[in-house]
């Protein structure tokens, strides 16, 4: 391995990087115009299913009722958290969204309220702060249904109260859930497009037939292209912060954890570009082969809305992306700081980067059939 | 290139071309027309050779794109490999440069076997291949210079600008440069590691008539520095005005080998008289009671073959002794285009527009 050649292939792709007004554009403006766009615009998206989890402490007949009640709306889907579970933890850990927690005593306060009129009992519910719009429809819901039971127990006083809790200490926002997921996009895109560049349109020029017939090998050419990746991979990462710190004022953590998921998501889509590139001969055909895989996962894998947002068959597609543990790890690692999660999705991340980087750099080819 | 005499087996005439020790040619007889081959006596100079193909093959499924040629590439002599398109130039140059793999035969590289030794001569030879375009956004000097630190050793950028008229240019982006000027630049690529052996594969394909010189003046120079070259070719010009050497593959075999003048002399037509604007019937009659292979070209052109250049006077003075008038006269020598259309019945410039 000659460092120097891998040194000067690094240095003079950057060079003619900063040439091209498109590249820098669509690498670095691009991303920073959708950051304050739809920053400006969204500050959260309805869901059309909402998952419900419930902790009931109490475990009588009337918590039963309760949960029976909401289950009966249709809207919700009920999921129960056993009652050992410590509640915090287990948001955390679990990345819940939202949850109910009855409380033990929840039957002898409405009991007791009967004959003390002060007695009361709260139910408290946890929610996620990111997904204004689905909050507002589960605390509508969970109202009416808890104002139908203060009727018909009471008519119309407030025994069974709700109390809200956040289920992040911070208080997050659309752009806290968006600019992680803006970072792998504009990875993803610059990822797949450079290894098509390199791939389609060099070998169509002869600049590969001619680097073969010079003493770089493949392996010093491949290890150059890969620190320019990267070195725009960590640019651009830079900017979407820098922007949302300064226009949004979001609070970021830069951790190991970040920079390994940034890392493996630039080897990762640099070996999607490679296999499209050895597939698709023509320059126009494999851009477009790339469009037909970034895009649809650019919306599917949760870089603008929620997943949990999206019909579950959806949800089940997008569980099957890339891009979707890329945006969910760096969210966790960046913005939410639950290194647990984030470290199960950088983990899948750097799992598919090792299978797509290895099969792309076997299926690289400088020479011709 | 020594001349060397042989006799012909069946008319016993003796006759002389041109070949080196341990070569074997196919020689025509001039009197009586007998082909036949002839191995050259004596030992193989070897450390004279650049280049030295054998019975190379490659085959895509059905399709022979090479089919079991041999050739030897002296060193310092521009070698042209001329033919259509399709023909399998550039499958044949590839094969050599290690960018495709044959299906049979070995090539050496410099005294290297390039299936085992290729990565060891990479520093010794240099390729323009064919419809290269360089890195868009470097400069004419910066695109010297990256293919230049890809090399231990490395020629000067000053001198190569100097050598290919680039200076002016040195700091304009490739992709604004003209088609000429592109093809110069990737000339110039060649030279970055002062390499033995530089292969060009057609370089002036798409190139308009001026540029094209352009690029021939740069190729001779390149010889006049001592370099080999390896040019595939389907211009018949561009052979002829380069080539030391020329080598004619149609449909994956070599069909014609040798010098300019060897290829006219055992393949060429007789030198053609063009009579100009002589609308006379009794005129092409008169020459061919004379003895002429004479015939009318349609647009009042009387075309005579002659065997050599002082029946001119002969065919005029027939002409003049009849009061036949014309216009003027046109002696066309034979060409490679003639060379290569008695060999296939096909004409090359129609065979490269296919």
């Amino acid at each position: 391995m000659n460092l120097k050649i891998v040194g000067t292939d690094f240095l003079y792709s950057i060079r003619s990087w900063t040439r091209s007004r498109g590249t820098v554009f669509w690498s670095l403006l691009f991303p920073v115009m959708l950051i304050l766009l739809f920053g400006a615009i969204f500050s959260g998206m309805g869901e059309s299913k909402y998952t419900l989890y419930v902790q009931d402490l109490d475990n009588t007949d009337m918590s039963h009722s309760l949960v029976t009640i909401l289950n009966k709306t249709n809207v919700l889907n009920i999921k129960n958290v056993t009652k050992n579970d410590d509640i915090t933890k287990y948001i955390k850990d679990n990345n819940i969204k939202n949850l109910i927690v009855i409380p033990e005593g929840y039957e002898n306060d409405i009991t007791r309220s009967f004959s003390d009129p002060s007695a009361k009992v709260n139910i408290t519910y946890y929610f996620d702060p990111t997904e204004t719009q689905t909050n507002q429809i589960l605390r509508s819901v969970i109202s009416s249904v808890l104002e139908g039971l203060n009727m018909q127990l009471t008519q119309g006083k407030t025994i069974i109260g709700l109390t809200e809790q956040s289920t992040v200490t911070e208080n997050f926002g659309f752009i806290d859930f968006f600019i992680p997921g803006m970072i792998g996009f504009t990875i993803m895109q610059q990822s797949i497009y450079g290894s098509i560049e390199r791939n389609t349109k060099f070998r169509k020029d002869g600049i590969l037939r001619k680097l073969l017939t010079t003493p770089i090998t493949r392996s010093e050419w491949i290890l150059a292209k890969m620190l320019f990746m990267l070195f725009l991979a960590f640019i651009s990462t830079s900017v979407a912060i820098g922007v949302g710190v300064l226009a949004f004022g979001i609070k970021v953590n830069i951790n190991l954890l970040t920079i390994i998921i940034v890392i493996a998501t630039s080897f990762l889509f640099s070996g999607i570009g490679m296999i499209i590139g050895r597939f698709v001969k023509e320059e126009e055909t494999a851009d477009m082969a790339a469009g037909a895989i970034s895009f649809p996962m650019m919306f599917l894998a949760g870089t603008f809305f929620a997943v949990e947002s999206m019909p579950s068959i959806i949800q089940i597609i997008a569980r099957a992306l890339p891009l979707y543990y890329v945006n969910e790890g760096l969210r966790n690692a960046m913005i939410y700081m639950n290194q647990t999660e984030a470290l199960i999705n950088g983990g899948i991340v750097l799992i598919f980067a090792a299978i797509f980087f290895i099969a792309g750099v076997i299926l690289t080819k400088w020479k011709e059939d | 290139m020594i001349e060397q005499r042989f006799k012909c087996p069946n008319c016993q005439e003796i006759a002389t071309f041109y070949g080196n020790p341990g070569e074997t040619k196919v020689v025509t007889c001039a009197a009586c027309n007998t082909k036949g081959r002839v191995i050259i006596p004596g030992e193989k100079q070897d450390n004279n050779v650049a280049i030295e193909v054998s019975h190379l093959k490659k085959v895509y499924d059905d399709l022979i794109a090479v089919n079991d040629i041999s050739f030897t590439v002296k060193k310092g002599e521009i070698f042209a490999f001329l033919g259509p398109n399709g023909a399998g130039k550039t499958t044949t140059v590839e094969m050599i440069e290690s960018i495709r793999t044959p299906t049979a035969g070995a090539i050496r590289l410099l005294g290297a076997d390039t299936k085992t030794g290729f990565n060891q001569i990479k520093e010794r030879i240099s390729i323009l291949p064919q419809e290269f375009h360089s890195f868009e956004r470097f400069t004419v000097r910066e695109t010297l210079t990256y293919f230049s630190k890809l090399y231990k050793k490395r020629a000067n950028i000053d001198e190569i600008l100097d050598a290919m008229d680039l200076q002016s240019h040195e700091k304009k982006l490739y992709r604004n440069l003209s088609g000429g000027l592109k093809q110069r630049v990737g000339v110039a690529l060649s030279l970055v590691n002062d390499p033995e052996i530089v292969f060009l594969d057609e370089p002036t394909t798409g190139l308009d008539p001026k540029a094209r010189r352009e690029v021939w003046q740069v190729i001779a120079n390149l010889r006049n520095k001592g370099k080999t070259v390896f040019l595939t070719t389907h211009y018949m010009e561009e052979a002829e005005h380069l080539a030391d050497h020329i080598a004619i593959i149609h449909k994956g075999k070599i069909i014609a080998e040798g010098s300019l003048q060897e290829l006219l002399t055992t393949y060429g037509e007789k030198t053609t008289l063009y009579i100009k604007n002589c609308h006379s019937e009794d005129a092409r009659q008169l020459l061919e009671e004379k003895g002429f292979e004479a015939h009318s070209s349609g647009n009042g052109d009387i075309m005579v073959k002659i065997d050599y250049k002082e029946k001119v006077l002969e065919v005029l003075s027939e002409l003049r002794h009849e009061c036949i008038e014309y216009d003027g006269v046109d002696i066309r020598g034979s060409n490679l285009e003639e060379v290569f259309l008695r060999l296939t019945g096909a004409r090359l410039t129609e065979e490269a527009e296919t």
